[in-house]
């Protein structure tokens, strides 16, 4: 497929489709809208006009469900008069406690360390888009969410819990503790965002309140 | 100006549509260097490839999982902790687990082996039969689930400290994440678009 364009800045009106690398002309939606690849049917970018509103909302739910999915018990165990409660800090500290560094750091990193940071810079991000403040900052946090973003598999950790659990059934006595239900409304947090925020839209969004903010 | 579509390159950091200018290419939105095919070597992905599937065979040999209940060791290995969950009727564990820890790791093996080989022995020859951009996107998507047995010991052995009841994990761990670790950099290393100029 050729196209025809006047200077590189109009390649700013086409997206290269993630799934089957297919080059489509960007349309205007209306808001509330999604643009489908007619290739495969992958999401290309959608139109949502309180992206930033909604951002930092569903950012702050989702830090505050982090926290608490950390400080209280994800599990507790018991088997005869013996019980013992589980987190996900007292999971890592017990890796490294028992020498196994390699899993303990891979593990922590996966689990703990990158999905707090992907809340994190969403939350600086559209706090940032929000005040029309910080236009280097917020360029530098887009392109650290693109590293750092599928690292995070909070999401497979949960499906690991649920295994462990059935593991553990039929030896001790299991109960759910209050931060499981806290892990799941984070996790189900995380793949929303995750599947709705494409990082195209927010690159063109800082690109448009900064733009704004000047004139 | 007209521009083929061939020779378009989409930002892998902020998705901006970018002209391929050769050698070196920076995104004109975010300014990160765009990495061209031109310059595109396979060493790298190889030496993480090898180093991945020397590390996979450990993995599968050595215990994953060893408890000491009262006492009484059990060991299994991924294979074993399959045919044990199965025994115990524990059917969508035991396919998730086998699936995740057998089939996703092989495929992906087999899946960079086949893009590898392409490139280096046919260059950028067009397959009609295989989609490679579909068979790259689906190993992307599926290959984090490999790490669920991973986790799974983890959970186990980080926390279950019973005086009665301690679980222990083998080699067969260590060896398994750095297998997934080295995987994921080897197709991190292999420039998707180097399948784009065929
Ligand atoms: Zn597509
Ligand atoms: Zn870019």
């Amino acid at each position: 497929m050729e196209i025809e364009i006047q200077s590189e800045e109009e390649l700013d009106n086409y997206t290269i489709c993630h799934r089957c690398h297919t080059l489509h002309r960007n349309k205007v939606l209306a808001d509330g809208t999604k643009a489908l690849c007619t290739e495969c049917g992958a999401v290309l970018y959608q139109k949502n006009r309180a992206l930033i509103k909604n951002g930092l909302a569903l950012s702050i739910s989702g830090l505050i469900f982090f926290a608490l999915a950390n400080l209280f018990p994800l599990i507790k165990v018991q088997l005869v008069s013996e019980e013992q409660s589980i987190s996900v800090l007292s999971m890592l500290f017990g890796l490294i406690d028992g020498g196994y560094y390699i899993v303990g750091f891979f593990v922590g990193f996966l689990v703990f360390v990158f999905p707090l940071m992907v809340f994190m810079i969403y939350f600086v991000l559209f706090l940032a888009l929000r005040l029309r403040k910080g236009r280097e900052l917020s360029r530098d946090l887009l392109i650290l969410l693109a590293f750092v973003l599928p690292w995070n598999m909070s999401d497979i950790f949960l499906i690991s819990i649920l295994v462990a659990l059935v593991k553990l059934f039929g030896m001790l006595e299991v109960q759910m503790g209050v931060s499981f239900w806290n892990f799941i409304a984070f996790v189900a947090l995380d793949l929303y965002m995750t599947r709705n925020i494409h990082i195209g839209e927010l690159w063109e969004l800082r690109d448009e309140v900064y733009r704004r903010k000047q004139q | 100006m007209r521009v083929d579509s061939k020779d378009l390159l989409r930002c892998p950091v902020c998705e901006a549509v970018n002209l391929d200018k050769g050698k070196r290419n920076i995104c004109r939105r975010c300014g990160r260097r765009i990495y061209s095919h031109r310059k595109f070597r396979t060493e790298k992905s190889w030496a993480y490839l090898i180093a991945a599937i020397i590390f996979y065979i450990p993995a599968n040999l050595y215990p994953m999982l060893i408890i000491d209940q009262f006492g009484i060791k059990t060991s299994s290995t991924i294979l074993g902790g399959v045919i044990e969950l199965w025994e115990h009727g524990s059917y969508p564990i035991a396919v998730i687990i086998l699936v995740a820890s057998i089939f996703v790791p092989i495929f992906k093996f087999l899946m960079l082996i086949y893009l590898l080989v392409e490139v280096e022995y046919y260059g950028f020859r067009k397959d009609k039969k295989i989609d490679k951009f579909k068979v790259y996107y689906l190993a992307e998507i599926i290959g984090p689930w490999s790490m669920i047995d991973v986790f799974v010991v983890a959970l186990l052995v980080g926390l279950i400290h019973l005086s009665s009841v301690e679980m222990i994990t083998g080699f067969a761990s260590t060896s398994f994440a750095v297998s997934v670790l080295l995987t994921i950099l080897a197709a991190k290393t292999f420039d998707i678009r180097v399948i784009k100029k065929d």
